[in-house]
């Protein structure tokens, strides 16, 4: 007896009564996300799920397709003049926020300055713009200090903070607090009153979005058509039980299922399992460089001919190499700038012996030192465990301090010395898009006490990232590429671990998906 | 007993004055940091800095408790860090599905449990006594969550009879609503008819022991009689109490089961505020639960009065 609906068949015909309206199945989509979504404001916070929920509801000026080419998304157009100092954007025609009203120049330009307080990008975008300014209801303008080649990139960046354009009144709101409304020019409207943090998260199709009218859907650019009324999170926590709700089809799709659950998904007829993202996230190694033992240059070297980068990549993603990339340098495989400069530090036959000659070499006298990591968010936790099994390998008098997500991002602010509760090791790993350039690429940065945690000081990394925001083309941006991996592996604020893919579970019957992240235009049942 | 209840009312004030300093205290103390977990894994320390900064986190503890305290006393539970939505509005949300679990699976208890309880003490030594225990033994031994797996994946995957996750409110319909709860309450329930079960046994052993059931067998009463009339009411008392302590145990169980069964409860909003430090809500769950551990003890305690005419407040 297949009779789900045991139970609900017998009230219908016990309590038969007026039921509200609710959309056709077929026309809902309800999706398991990678995490809960905690904070609606995509500027406030980075979390990446938060970042999924400001593409929902929420457009950008421009686009970035799957090759990294920019294109107007709610801007029509754009003028060049100045010698390339001022740069003056025009809106398109039929943008409306949920609420109705029409989108304006007015409520750009604070988007805009609210957006250049938090994004990396933006940051040093604000370094060279004098003025950002309405024109009129649909045009802004940029006057800028001296040109700034990569101005669009920065408007399309589909990560860390994008440049979501908000109602000017919610613009308005500080950078560093969040934001209290959910108004949007996206092409999903936020159901305010069916938000329940934990459990559900509903959007329904914005029917007076206006989606470009030529173009194909790739990322962020290209015509966002909706092909559902109503798309559901439902946030469920257990791995178990989502990859169930996926079999039986109360979902249609589940996120980001761990390796032992996607084997037990591919053998269901009904579901289909691939790569989210072309592109792989990236794993890295983050030294402390403010205190012993790893602010000694030589004994970060030391550890390079143990790091085996296929180690990394298979607990994170099980014993399937199609799935991750073991030769992995500091930029995102596949991308323009990645390259194979300094390399072989990374390539060839790994050795714990060696290592443990270079740190005998280094001065290592067992001194203390601790990795810390967290047990609770899947890859970090499966990093941090081969990396803890190394230290331990290579004799270092190793504290392993495991802990969950909450503790470990505490931790990773001390700036203390190990006797005093700080820490010397982490493992974590990044989206695809943040390291795709050197703008956002935080733990790249060489600016000491400014840079992202372990505070490495490497000037030359600074200077080389100054000069690829002035650099004029694609090839001047990869010279500088090669030569910045080429400082990294030397002076090594961190050591790549490998890259892999993120892979989802959908129902079979779900094509046209747009690849990337966990995007709901394009997307359609058969 | 009216002035015996409004003591036990007040008595519960400087409970939850201490349970309030208790919990603020331990949350000030223990490591973590939502400023950080908001700021993302790509956020620099300074945003990190900026942000605490927002939310009042750098203040003294002193003046964060006496902020937080003042609005407990006018009623306000505070506002979560996350979401912007009030503490209340937020427990609202979650009441429903954790009361209804608890419900449920104390009827379902109750109701397997204490004739189970009955006849094991009734049938003492025999097959039944042991098959009664035996299944005693398994309730307490098999954890919740692989009960609630193996329901799952039988009734859910398997059969297909119900759902594998999910709540319907009760506001949909009984049916709906009761399809949802079903596995999770047998799951949940397994370690309560156990408990309840053994309870009784050992309750009613007693009891059947006593000279007044041996006069009411020689007075020609029905076995049925005997053993639910006579003896039951006298056992109750303690077969009551270990109800009451199941009760505020099912809070701890119902974490793990609106877990596995995706429950939009209380317990998830616990766990998920505890895992992102999101303190005015672990304050404000963790009160509300204090206050409903101590009226459940108070309904405990008068409901004796029930069963035995000899105790008075």
């Amino acid at each position: 007896m297949k009779r789900r609906n045991l139970l609900a068949g017998a009230a219908s015909a016990a309590l038969a009564g007026p039921a509200l309206a609710q959309p056709a199945r077929n026309r809902v989509l309800t999706m398991v996300p990678q995490a809960n979504l905690t904070s609606l404001d995509p500027i406030w916070t980075t979390a990446n799920i938060t970042r999924n929920h400001g593409h929902m509801i929420y457009d950008t000026l421009y686009g970035v397709n799957g090759s990294f080419q920019v294109s107007p998304q709610m801007a029509a157009g754009h003028v060049v003049e100045d010698d390339g100092k001022t740069v003056i954007i025009t809106l398109r025609d039929g943008l409306k926020f949920h609420d109705g009203e029409r989108v304006r120049a007015q409520d750009v330009v604070p988007s805009l300055t609210r957006w250049m307080r938090r994004n990396p990008m933006a940051q040093k975008l604000a370094t060279v713009t004098d003025a950002v300014e309405v024109v009129d209801d649909k045009r802004i303008r940029f006057r800028l200090k001296k040109p700034f080649p990569l101005l669009f990139q920065a408007l399309a960046q589909v990560s860390n903070s994008p440049a979501f354009i908000m109602p000017e009144r919610v613009a308005q709101t500080d950078a560093f607090t969040q934001v209290r409304e959910t108004i949007g020019s996206g092409p999903f409207a936020f159901k305010t009153d069916e938000f329940n943090s934990g459990s559900r998260v509903v959007y329904t199709r914005f029917a007076d979005y206006v989606p470009l009218s030529s173009g194909t859907p790739s990322l962020t650019a290209g015509p966002k058509v909706v092909n559902f009324d109503r798309v559901e999170w439902n946030i469920i926590t257990d791995a178990a039980t989502s990859a169930a709700a996926l079999q039986t089809g109360e979902i249609d799709w589940y996120e980001q299922p761990p390796p032992e659950i996607q084997q037990l998904l591919r053998r269901n007829r009904n579901v289909k399992i691939e790569a989210i993202d072309p592109l792989p996230l990236t794993a890295v190694l983050r030294f402390n460089h403010l205190h012993a033992p790893f602010n000694d240059k030589k004994l970060r070297q030391a550890l390079l001919p143990a790091i085996s980068q296929a180690d990394f990549m298979a607990a994170v993603v099980g014993d399937e190499p199609q799935n991750y990339d073991a030769q992995c340098g500091i930029f995102t495989p596949g991308t323009p700038l990645a390259n194979d400069a300094g390399m072989s530090v990374l390539n060839g036959p790994r050795s714990v012996d060696r290592a443990k000659e270079l740190m005998r070499a280094a001065g290592y006298t067992n001194q203390p030192m601790r990795l810390i990591g967290p047990t609770d968010i899947l890859a970090p936790s499966a990093l941090t465990q081969v990396g803890a099994d190394l230290v331990r390998r290579l004799g270092f008098n190793a504290d392993i301090v495991l802990t969950d997500w909450g503790t470990t991002v505490q931790r990773r602010t001390s700036r203390e010395p190990v006797d005093k509760g700080g820490w010397s090791m982490l493992l974590t790993s990044f989206s695809s898009f943040d390291f795709v350039n050197p703008a956002a690429h935080f733990p790249l940065r060489g600016n000491g006490t400014d840079a992202w945690f372990g505070w490495p000081n490497v000037p030359r990394l600074e200077e080389l990232r100054d000069s690829w925001f002035d650099a004029p083309n694609l090839a001047a941006e990869q010279a500088i590429a090669r030569e910045m991996q080429t400082v990294a592996l030397d002076e090594l604020p961190y050591i790549p671990v490998g890259a892999y893919k993120s892979i989802t579970a959908l129902r079979s019957n779900l094509v046209d998906r747009v690849s990337g992240l966990a995007l709901f235009w394009g997307i359609r049942r058969t | 007993m009216w002035a015996y209840i409004i003591r036990r009312i007040l008595a519960t004030i400087p409970v939850m004055a201490i349970v309030a300093l208790f919990v603020f205290s331990l949350l000030y103390l223990s490591p973590g940091d939502p400023a950080a977990v908001i700021a993302g894994d790509q956020a620099t320390p300074d945003d990190v800095e900026r942000i605490r900064a927002s939310l009042g986190l750098d203040r003294p503890y002193l003046v964060r408790f006496g902020a937080w305290t003042w609005d407990i006393l006018r009623g306000d539970l505070g506002t979560s860090i996350f979401t912007n939505l009030p503490v209340s509005t937020m427990i609202q949300q979650r009441i429903e599905p954790t009361l209804s679990l608890m419900i449920v699976t104390l009827i379902l208890a109750v109701t397997i449990a204490i004739p189970m309880g009955v006849v094991a003490a009734w049938k003492q030594g025999t097959t039944i006594d042991r098959c009664v225990m035996a299944f005693a033994v398994l309730g307490f031994s098999v954890p919740v969550f692989v009960v609630g797996y193996v329901l799952a994946y039988v009734f859910a995957l398997e059969l297909d009879w119900l759902p594998v996750q999910g709540y319907t409110p009760i506001s949909n319909g009984f049916f709906p609503w009761m399809e949802n709860l079903i596995l999770p309450a047998v799951a949940l329930g397994g370690v309560y008819i156990a408990l309840i079960a053994r309870i009784t046994r050992a309750s009613m052993l007693e009891v059947l022991s006593q000279d007044y059931v041996r006069t009411a067998r020689a007075k020609g009463a029905a076995q049925p009689s005997i053993l639910f009339v006579h003896a039951l009411k006298n056992a109750a008392v303690p077969i009551v109490t270990i109800i009451g302590i199941g009760f505020a145990g099912l809070i701890g169980g119902a974490v793990v089961t609106e877990s596995v069964f995706a429950i939009p409860g209380l317990g998830r909003l616990t766990v998920d505020a505890i895992l992102r430090r999101d303190y005015p809500v672990i304050q404000g769950v963790i009160l509300l639960f204090s206050f409903a551990y101590v009226l459940v003890n108070l309904l405990v305690d008068l409901s004796y009065t029930l069963f035995d005419p000899r105790i008075r407040y």
